[in-house]
């Protein structure tokens, strides 16, 4: 038994001729930030969506907390405690913020169908806790004054915070963040990166994150795992990722490294 | 009342001043004394007029119509429940059938109005709620009928001849019995076409309302099961009660065709009043939030754990299992069915129904389901009357046209003309931030953390 | 496109060889009469193999089965062009706005009813035994193409412009509304005129069947014959193509209708005016589904304002067969789908004793095939899978 929360290995995973992630293995110890970085395109956000099931590997395992997921279908995956946000936030539009987050807590809500249609008194108490608790999250990350309106009606960076909301209504164990400070300012990237620190303060969570802003991921992560063109090409802390002259050759191209070295 | 504004800011286009003198006024009939005295007072003239003049006639029409505004309107004002809910159930459960012993053909609209709003509400649930577009909801409709049809007639002996008809009794346990099979069929029709995206499942649905027609069409070959193309008559209705009460305790003379009447009016409220019960609940649940959820966004309401396929099938059965009801009761009802009367513009009109309400929208779904029913049986019919008299008087109208026939043309240019200007619905489903705020008071900030902590922690 | 461009472009001059605009053109007809030949021998291998079968009890099938196949197959030849000819305007307009066109079948229709009424037109003039029946083959036609034509651009405008960018079913049911508005006004019209609810009519006589050759099964010879109107209908079906195929694979057009299918946002960026090329999509659809609407009218006689229905349905299950989007799948699905059907229609009955009849369960049949297709494979026959991005 080891503390790894999270084992993935050998991944790979084409589209056509295109090899989006080639043979990535990437292991998580609890309780800790680690950071996945990599160019444009590099299949970042397609090795996300191996690890979360909506796309199926065509190589390799994935072992989430001792159970073996490649392959299972994604509300299963989500079920087991791996919750995520998506590059290109997709919330539920046309629901309001509190709604959203009671969709995250869909797996915690067990009021059988006939209890509902009769509205036992067990069901009004577990939706009575589950609306409580989704107050709290949105407390937590600062929304509960917007809690009536609709999702598409919230500013961006609210938007980003109520992703993160949803994805820990499910209680997760892991959490992975696709680019969460994507299109917000310094100042809201700085409370975004004091959010995800409280995130594994606090609530004790695993945190997986893509990210572009190196500021941030310097700060926050543990581990930094680098890929380029589907490929794991460096892994380690943010200072010898800082000096790997691979990484600085993806990210500014042939020639910046011998600089740089 | 005031839930009504969206209804009556169409109609008005108002300018800014008379806006606001429209909004004080609808808040002042919505609640309080103001709207005591004008539902009362509005109740009470239409209530006289329809007693005092039942002959079924323009001016009625108008009366009668102004009625089930009354009693939608009420059903939505923002009145006390003890004075919505007896209003309401005055209304519906004593106006309504006095008029309807004066007037059969009232009645019976207001009959198939209520199953239309059963219809309606359900279809609500799958193309509305789940977002999942049915173009062969009419199908579950037609298992239902034929189910009760077959059973409950000699056709059971043309299957084999060793059976024999179900006794009419048996009609109580068939409307539930019709509940189930609806259910079944939904699934059974939804497991293999869930995972379609959205517009090849609307063709496929189609594909299968036009399969169970076919069926129905040529079922009485080599078996006849369905008798075909000339469909089932005699349907049996179950044995009336109340009867002697009713003729002997009260006075009322009334036939035996008015009874039966009478009987499946209130059958029908029963079975929309259930139905509404239903769907409102489950709106208002895990499985209503996951439904929008998937209608929003498949693949962030998998992410979260939905079980997609899973709450798919859930809303095709609840949806077919109100149609499967229905159409026992409609089969019981009519005494006839053929195949015909299950084809694809039957579905279309119920989509009409809830498109025109408002997708997702339960008040919206029953005011569509009503509006569109009686433009069908009654607004249609009286405009080609008056068509009829404006052509002998001279007026250059095609002989051929005839608004009753035309069905196809009005929901046509009604999906159209909804789907450019007001894809909402009139009645757009509206988020419950009332109810929200009600009672509980937001958590303090110093709290949250620790207790948002508890809620992770406890997986 | 830049790819494709380099392959089918010499360099120095930017013309075309004739040989490659011939195979660019000939190459998706070629694989069209491939499943043409295809489907009809697998299927008649099925329909002798289900007759072997069942030899034992009934000895007389084999024969029969046999002396109907000429026939069954001619029948699935007409389908089958129907189907694709009808199929190709789903397939442009999903290729182009990812949007079923439900209104299609309608199209359809109506240049149905224009060949009926330049028919009945002509009779009423005393025209009509006068006119050379190639000519009023071609004037129904062009009159189909021209009518059916403008009323999808027409309608592409007004129900389905304004409605762009909305979520995905919204346009599909404004696309069933438009459906019921142009069968209900074409039958207002059709009944306010002498064309009547069913109009039949006549057309010039185009001589009498051709006897393509005799069969010597059992005691009598079984003569093949193809009715003239069944010959003219497929041969118009195949100029259709061929020229479909020159417009879209051969010239500067196409090639703008292909880039806005492959990426509206990068084809309006290249300078081409993506409002134009759809309107443009729409006039090509409708123009041959208008044709096919003519010709399927003036091949069975009669015509009525529903009749688009059923076809415009197995019409798009054909381009989903296919692989919806793909113009060589749509010809492709749209044979196959013909001939399956006509192969149920009329082996049916004969396989079950009568018991079952044909017509109706070749409908069931067809929806079938579309359930299955969408499940199992639902890139079509031709179309590559793809996995949606997240
Ligand atoms: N569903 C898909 N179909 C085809 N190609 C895809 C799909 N998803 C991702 N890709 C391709 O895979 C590569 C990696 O993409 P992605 O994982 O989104 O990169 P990143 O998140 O690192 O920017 C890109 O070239 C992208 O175009
Ligand atoms: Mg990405």
């Amino acid at each position: 038994m080891t503390s790894n929360i999270l084992e993935a290995r050998n991944v790979t995973k084409t589209f056509g001729g295109l090899v989006a992630v080639n043979d990535v293995t990437l292991t998580v110890e609890k309780g800790r930030i680690v950071s996945v970085i990599g160019p444009n395109g590099a299949g970042k956000t397609t090795f996300f969506n191996i690890l979360t099931g909506i796309y199926k590997p065509d190589k390799g395992t994935v072992i989430f907390d001792g159970t073996s997921i490649a392959g299972n279908r994604p509300d299963i995956i989500a079920a087991l405690g791996m919750r995520r946000t998506f590059q290109n936030i997709r919330l539920f539009d046309n629901m309001t913020v509190l709604e959203n987050v009671l969709v995250g807590m869909h797996t915690h809500l067990h009021a059988p169908f006939w209890q509902i249609v009769t509205r036992a008194a067990g069901v009004r108490r577990e939706e009575a806790r589950a609306r409580q608790k989704a107050r709290e999250l949105l407390a937590y990350v600062g929304l509960d004054e917007k809690r009536d309106d609709l999702a598409k009606n919230l500013p961006y960076g609210d938007q980003r915070r109520l992703e993160i909301a949803r994805a820990l209504a499910g209680q997760p164990k892991l959490i992975l963040l696709d680019e969460p400070t994507a299109g917000m300012n310094p100042h809201e990237t700085d409370a975004a990166t004091e959010l995800i620190r409280r995130l594994r303060d606090e609530l004790g969570l695993t945190v997986v994150l893509i990210e572009h802003d190196m500021r941030l991921v310097m700060a926050i992560s543990e581990r930094i795992t680098v890929l380029d063109y589907g490929t794991k090409i460096a892994e380690g802390d943010a200072a010898a990722i800082r000096s790997n002259p691979r990484v600085i050759e993806a990210y500014l191209g042939k020639g910046a490294a011998g600089a740089a070295a | 009342m005031a839930r009504v504004a969206s209804l009556q800011n169409i109609r008005m286009t108002p300018t800014a001043q008379s806006a606001r003198l429209w909004e004080q006024l609808r808040t002042y009939l919505g609640r309080g004394s103001g709207a005591y005295a004008f539902f009362g007072l509005y109740a009470a003239i239409c209530t006289w007029q329809l007693f005092t003049n039942p002959r079924t006639s323009l001016r009625t029409d108008i009366f009668f119509v102004l009625f089930l505004l009354l009693v939608f309107m009420v059903y939505r004002s923002a009145t006390p429940l003890w004075f919505r809910g007896g209003l309401t159930a005055v209304l519906l459960v004593v106006v309504m059938p006095i008029f309807g012993t004066l007037n059969p053909f009232y009645i019976d609209v207001a009959t198939q109005a209520g199953i239309f709003v059963a219809l309606a509400l359900g279809l609500n649930v799958v193309v509305g709620f789940a977002g999942l577009l049915d173009l062969g909801y009419v199908a579950f409709f037609a298992v239902g009928a034929y189910l009760w049809a077959i059973l409950s007639t000699p056709q059971i002996t043309q299957i084999n001849p060793a059976w024999s008809p179900v006794p009419p009794i048996m009609f109580y346990p068939f409307v539930v019995l019709g509940l189930v099979i609806g259910a079944v069929f939904g699934i059974l029709l939804g497991l293999p076409v869930l995972r379609l995206r959205g517009d090849y499942l609307a063709i496929v649905t189609l594909g299968f309302g036009e399969v169970i027609r076919v069926l129905a069409n040529n079922l009485d070959r080599p078996i006849n099961i369905t008798n075909g193309s000339q469909g089932i008559r005699e349907i049996e209705r179950p044995p009336l009660i109340l009867t002697n009460f009713i003729r002997e305790t009260l006075g009322w003379n009334l036939s035996d065709s008015q009874l039966y009447q009478q009987f499946f009016y209130f059958v029908v409220l029963l079975i929309v009043i259930f139905t509404v019960v239903v769907v409102s609940r489950l709106k208002n649940s895990r499985i209503g939030r996951a439904w929008e959820a998937i209608r929003e966004d498949e693949t962030a309401a998998v992410a979260q754990g939905i079980p997609r396929v899973r709450m798919k099938l859930m809303a095709f059965a609840v949806g077919a299992s109100f149609a499967g009801a229905m159409g026992v009761v409609f089969a019981s009802k009519q005494l006839f069915i053929n195949p015909p009367t299950f084809d694809l513009l039957r579905s279309i009109n119920i989509l009409a129904m809830v498109i025109l309400g408002g997708m997702g929208s339960i008040p919206g779904s029953i005011l569509g389901a009503v509006i569109v029913t009686l433009l069908d049986l009654q607004i249609l019919p009286r405009m080609a009357t008056v068509l009829r008299d404006a052509q002998r008087a001279g007026v250059p109208i095609p002989a051929a046209f005839d608004p009753t026939q035309y069905q196809r043309l009005l929901f046509g240019i009604l999906l159209v003309l909804m789907m450019i200007f007001r894809p909402q619905g009139i009645l757009p489903d509206e988020r419950r931030s009332e109810e929200l705020h009600a009672g509980d008071e937001p958590p303090s900030e110093e709290e949250a953390p620790p207790a948002a902590r508890a809620a992770a922690e406890s997986s | 496109m830049a790819a494709e461009a380099k392959v089918t472009t010499s360099p120095q001059t930017g013309q075309r060889s004739l040989a490659e605009v011939l195979r660019t053109v000939f190459g998706p007809v070629g694989q069209m009469l491939l499943f043409v030949v295809g489907s009809a021998i697998a299927l008649s291998l099925v329909v002798t193999l289900l007759a072997l079968v069942q030899i034992g009890a009934r000895p007389d099938l084999l024969v029969r089965t046999w002396t109907i196949l000429p026939q069954v197959i001619i029948d699935g030849l007409v389908r089958g062009f129907l189907f694709a000819t009808i199929a190709l305007g789903y397939t442009m307009v999903y290729g182009v706005l990812e949007f079923i066109n439900f209104a299609h079948g309608e199209i359809f229709m109506v240049g149905g009813v224009v060949g009926a009424a330049v028919a009945l037109a002509l009779a009423a003039a005393g025209f009509l035994a006068a006119v050379p029946g190639l000519l009023f083959v071609l004037l129904i036609i062009v009159l189909g193409m021209l009518v059916s034509g403008t009323l999808a651009v027409t309608v592409e405008r007004v129900a389905y412009r304004p409605l762009r960018g909305a979520p995905r079913l919204v346009p599909l049911i404004s696309a069933i509304g438009v459906s019921l508005v142009l069968q209900d006004v074409t039958r207002l019209i059709m009944t306010s005129t002498p064309l009547g609810f069913n109009a039949r009519f006549n057309t010039p006589d185009f001589g009498s069947p051709i006897r393509l050759f005799e069969m010597n099964l059992g005691d009598r010879p079984v003569p093949v014959i193809i009715s003239p109107k069944a010959l003219i209908f497929v041969s118009a079906a195949v100029v259709m193509l061929v020229v479909l195929n020159y417009l879209v694979n051969a010239t500067r057009l196409g090639k703008a209708i292909r880039a806005t299918a492959q990426d509206r946002a990068t084809a309006s960026l290249m300078g081409i005016n993506v409002n134009q090329i759809i309107s443009l999509t729409f006039l090509i659809g409708g123009a041959l589904g208008g044709a096919a609407g003519a010709l399927f009218g003036m091949y069975v006689g009669t015509v009525n304002p529903y009749m688009g229905f059923i076809p415009g349905l197995k019409a798009f299950t054909a381009a989903v067969l296919g692989g919806i989007g793909n113009i060589t799948g749509a010809m492709v699905g749209g044979i196959v789908l013909g001939f399956l059907e006509a192969f149920v229609a009329s082996y049916l009955s004969l396989f079950t004793g009568g018991a079952f009849s044909g017509a109706a369960y070749a409908d069931i049949a067809a929806f079938s095939i579309l359930i299955l297709i969408l499940i199992f494979r639902p890139s079509g026959l031709l179309g590559e899978a793809t996995t949606q991005k997240v």
